[in-house]
């Protein structure tokens, strides 16, 4: 699609779905091709999606992107169906246009020095980790160093993504609320026990997570009692989606309040109270 | 149809192809290029949507509202999404007027759109203050004086929801300011006529409306009201209609040109409004669907009066000026209502 003008190097894409599969519980799988967002995305990052023509649903849905790949020019999704946007978007049939904006917010660091690091994810929180396990895979391998993923899910029926953390060299710690698969309980908990030294001791340089808030509340404590950095990506409900309209408020460590959209949606833990 | 029939020019298409469109309006002494502005609140300063698409083609830009102290805003949540409208509770988080001076102002001022600031305060002096302090900018368009924000503890709407007390600040900004002051009406009252007509006579050179429309959302799940505040303010598509109305009957009301806004996204919606008697109009909520609405929007008022009626009554009458001027179908509808037959 093509734009006139630096200042529309382009935000707005009206883009072809390739792919759009049920993979888990209520979870999907987009694929879309959009080369401009492949090849400027970063992981952490969202692409804020209209879902009806019409005024209802009215506002766009922001969704983070799970994968990219600069080279076939195709952005990857993952998302929970929770209400009617997202109902709408899981209809979407390849070969269908998706009005895509993005890539919006503010990504995860990606680390230029060896590092171990650590992916705690809960739910469809783990979509984001997924594109930063892929972007930090070679990084990894070529320094010797290991990462570890702690992921949690309510039930087996809602996994996903176990499979290709692996692939990326990850280690993977895999928790449901209710014991369906891997090990009965939180990954927070899970990764708590892992510094601890409970289980299998391992130090980790740096933490990133996304998920609920009281789940990231539950990491943040974690990772600063393990003196460890942390970076957390919050979901929240937003209109712009740019950081004009100031709805997704989130309280700021000092005065006032951080916009999840354009001050994150990734933060340092520091940065925020949750 | 016949070949021949196909070749021959048609007299319409002549005239279109011959025809201008004007679409330039002169609101409160500004000048602008087209009637297409964004809505306080739905734009920030600018920065964000200056990304995105091309700010220089909007007719003006309306600024978020600001105090004379920075303010916070309110607890989270600030949004919940209504069937075809959104509720918001954002409470006039803003820098305070000595930062946007310092950190907004410099780049707005390059903008070759006219500006707007819209300003709000907690009382009658603080509302004289900011405009004071504004009067010294050099560039600025106009002052937009919210007496109708819902979602804060003092001022805002609550000046606006009485004559005698909207009339006292337009009043006094009239009194502080060197600029051209717009008053940002309420819908939330029992007659829209009465306050904008207060407004006139404390020397508003326009009025603009409506601000959100006060509304509740209740969290069914945790049993209790979704907003801090208990109400926000209600705006998209769902509140379109009580816009046009208020607009028709502050058009009837006032003398002053008359800004619509509410629930616009299409150009039919702006048309509507321009033909009740908005002589420029804004897009808000709209605008965080499609940034770029309002550009479509101008594209549309211009094929608009290109193709109406408006065009072909012209062409019965029009002498050496084939102009087509958007300003003359502002308020079209009450003339056309008063003349026309309904039965």
């Amino acid at each position: 699609m093509e734009r006139k003008g630096d200042i529309l190097a382009g935000l707005l894409f009206s883009t072809k779905v390739i792919q759009n599969v049920l993979i888990a519980y209520d979870i999907y799988h987009m694929k879309i091709c959009c080369p401009e967002v492949a090849e400027k995305a970063a992981p952490g990052q969202f692409l804020h999606i209209r879902c009806s023509d019409g005024p209802t649903p009215l506002l766009r849905r922001p969704i983070s992107i799970a994968g990219a790949n600069e080279k076939d020019g195709t952005v990857e999704m993952v998302y929970r169906v929770l209400g009617e946007g997202t109902r709408l978007i899981s209809q979407k049939k390849a070969g269908e246009i998706l009005d895509v904006m993005g890539p919006l917010g503010r990504g995860f660091p990606v680390p230029l020095d060896a590092v171990d690091p650590v992916l705690i994810g809960g739910g469809v929180g783990v979509a984001p980790l997924l594109y930063l396990a892929q972007k930090i895979a070679g990084p990894l391998s070529r320094s010797g160093r290991s990462g570890a993923a702690f992921i949690g899910f309510s039930t087996a029926g809602e996994v996903f993504g176990v499979d290709f953390l692996k692939s990326c060299g990850f280690t993977v710690f895999l928790t449901t609320d209710d014991g369906t698969a891997g090990q009965k309980g939180v990954p927070t908990e899970a990764f708590e026990n892992c510094i601890k030294g409970h289980e299998v001791q391992k130090q980790f340089d740096i933490v990133y997570a996304c998920g609920p808030k009281p789940f990231l509340a539950k990491v943040k404590d974690a990772a600063v009692r393990g003196k460890i950095p942390a970076y957390l990506s919050l979901e929240e409900r937003m209109a712009c989606g740019v950081g004009a309209c100031l709805g997704c408020a989130v309280k700021s460590a000092g005065e006032g309040y951080k916009k999840v959209c354009r001050d994150g949606p990734v933060f340092e833990a520091g940065e925020i109270q949750l | 149809m016949n070949r021949d029939k196909l070749s021959e020019p048609c007299p319409k298409m002549e005239y279109i192809r011959n025809c201008a469109v004007d679409l330039c309006v002169e609101i409160a002494g500004i000048s602008m290029k087209n009637p297409v502005m964004v809505a306080s609140g739905t734009f920030g300063f600018g920065e964000e949507y200056a990304k995105i698409y091309d700010i220089n083609r909007l007719g003006a830009v309306v600024t978020k509202g600001i105090t004379l102290l920075p303010r916070h805003g309110n607890p989270p949540p600030r949004l919940c999404e209504t069937p075809a409208g959104l509720l918001n509770s954002v409470g006039l988080e803003n820098p305070g007027v000595e930062r946007f001076i310092r950190e907004e102002w410099p780049r707005l001022k390059k903008l070759p759109v006219p500006v707007i600031v819209n300003i709000d305060g907690d009382t009658v002096e603080e509302y004289r203050e900011i405009a004071k302090r504004l009067s010294e900018l050099n560039g600025l368009a106009a002052l937009e004086v919210n007496i109708s924000c819902p979602n804060v503890e003092k001022g805002g709407i609550a000046f606006g929801q009485d004559p005698g007390s909207a009339y006292e600040v337009v009043r006094a900004v009239k009194e502080a300011a060197t600029l051209p002051v717009i008053a940002k009406l309420s819908p939330n009252v029992t007659s829209i006529q009465k306050i904008a007509a207060a407004v006139e006579s404390a020397g508003a050179d326009a009025v603009s409306l409506i601000n959100t429309v006060l509304g509740m959302a209740v969290d069914i799940d945790r049993q209790r009201p979704v907003f801090k505040r208990i109400f926000a303010g209600l705006s998209g598509p769902a509140v379109k209609p009580i816009a046009l109305r208020m607009v028709w009957e502050a058009y009837e009301a006032v003398k002053i040109p008359v800004i619509g806004m509410g629930g616009i996204s299409t150009w039919r919606d702006a048309v509507e409004f321009i033909l009740a008697g908005a002589s420029a109009v804004a897009v808000g909520t709209a605008g965080f669907i499609d940034p770029e609405a309002p550009l479509k929007i101008i594209d549309g008022l211009e094929k608009y009066l290109v193709e109406c009626s408006i065009c072909e009554s012209a062409l019965k009458t029009s002498g050496e000026d084939k102009t087509i001027k958007l300003r003359d179908i502002v308020g079209l509808a009450h003339k056309n209502f008063t003349e026309g037959d309904f039965s």
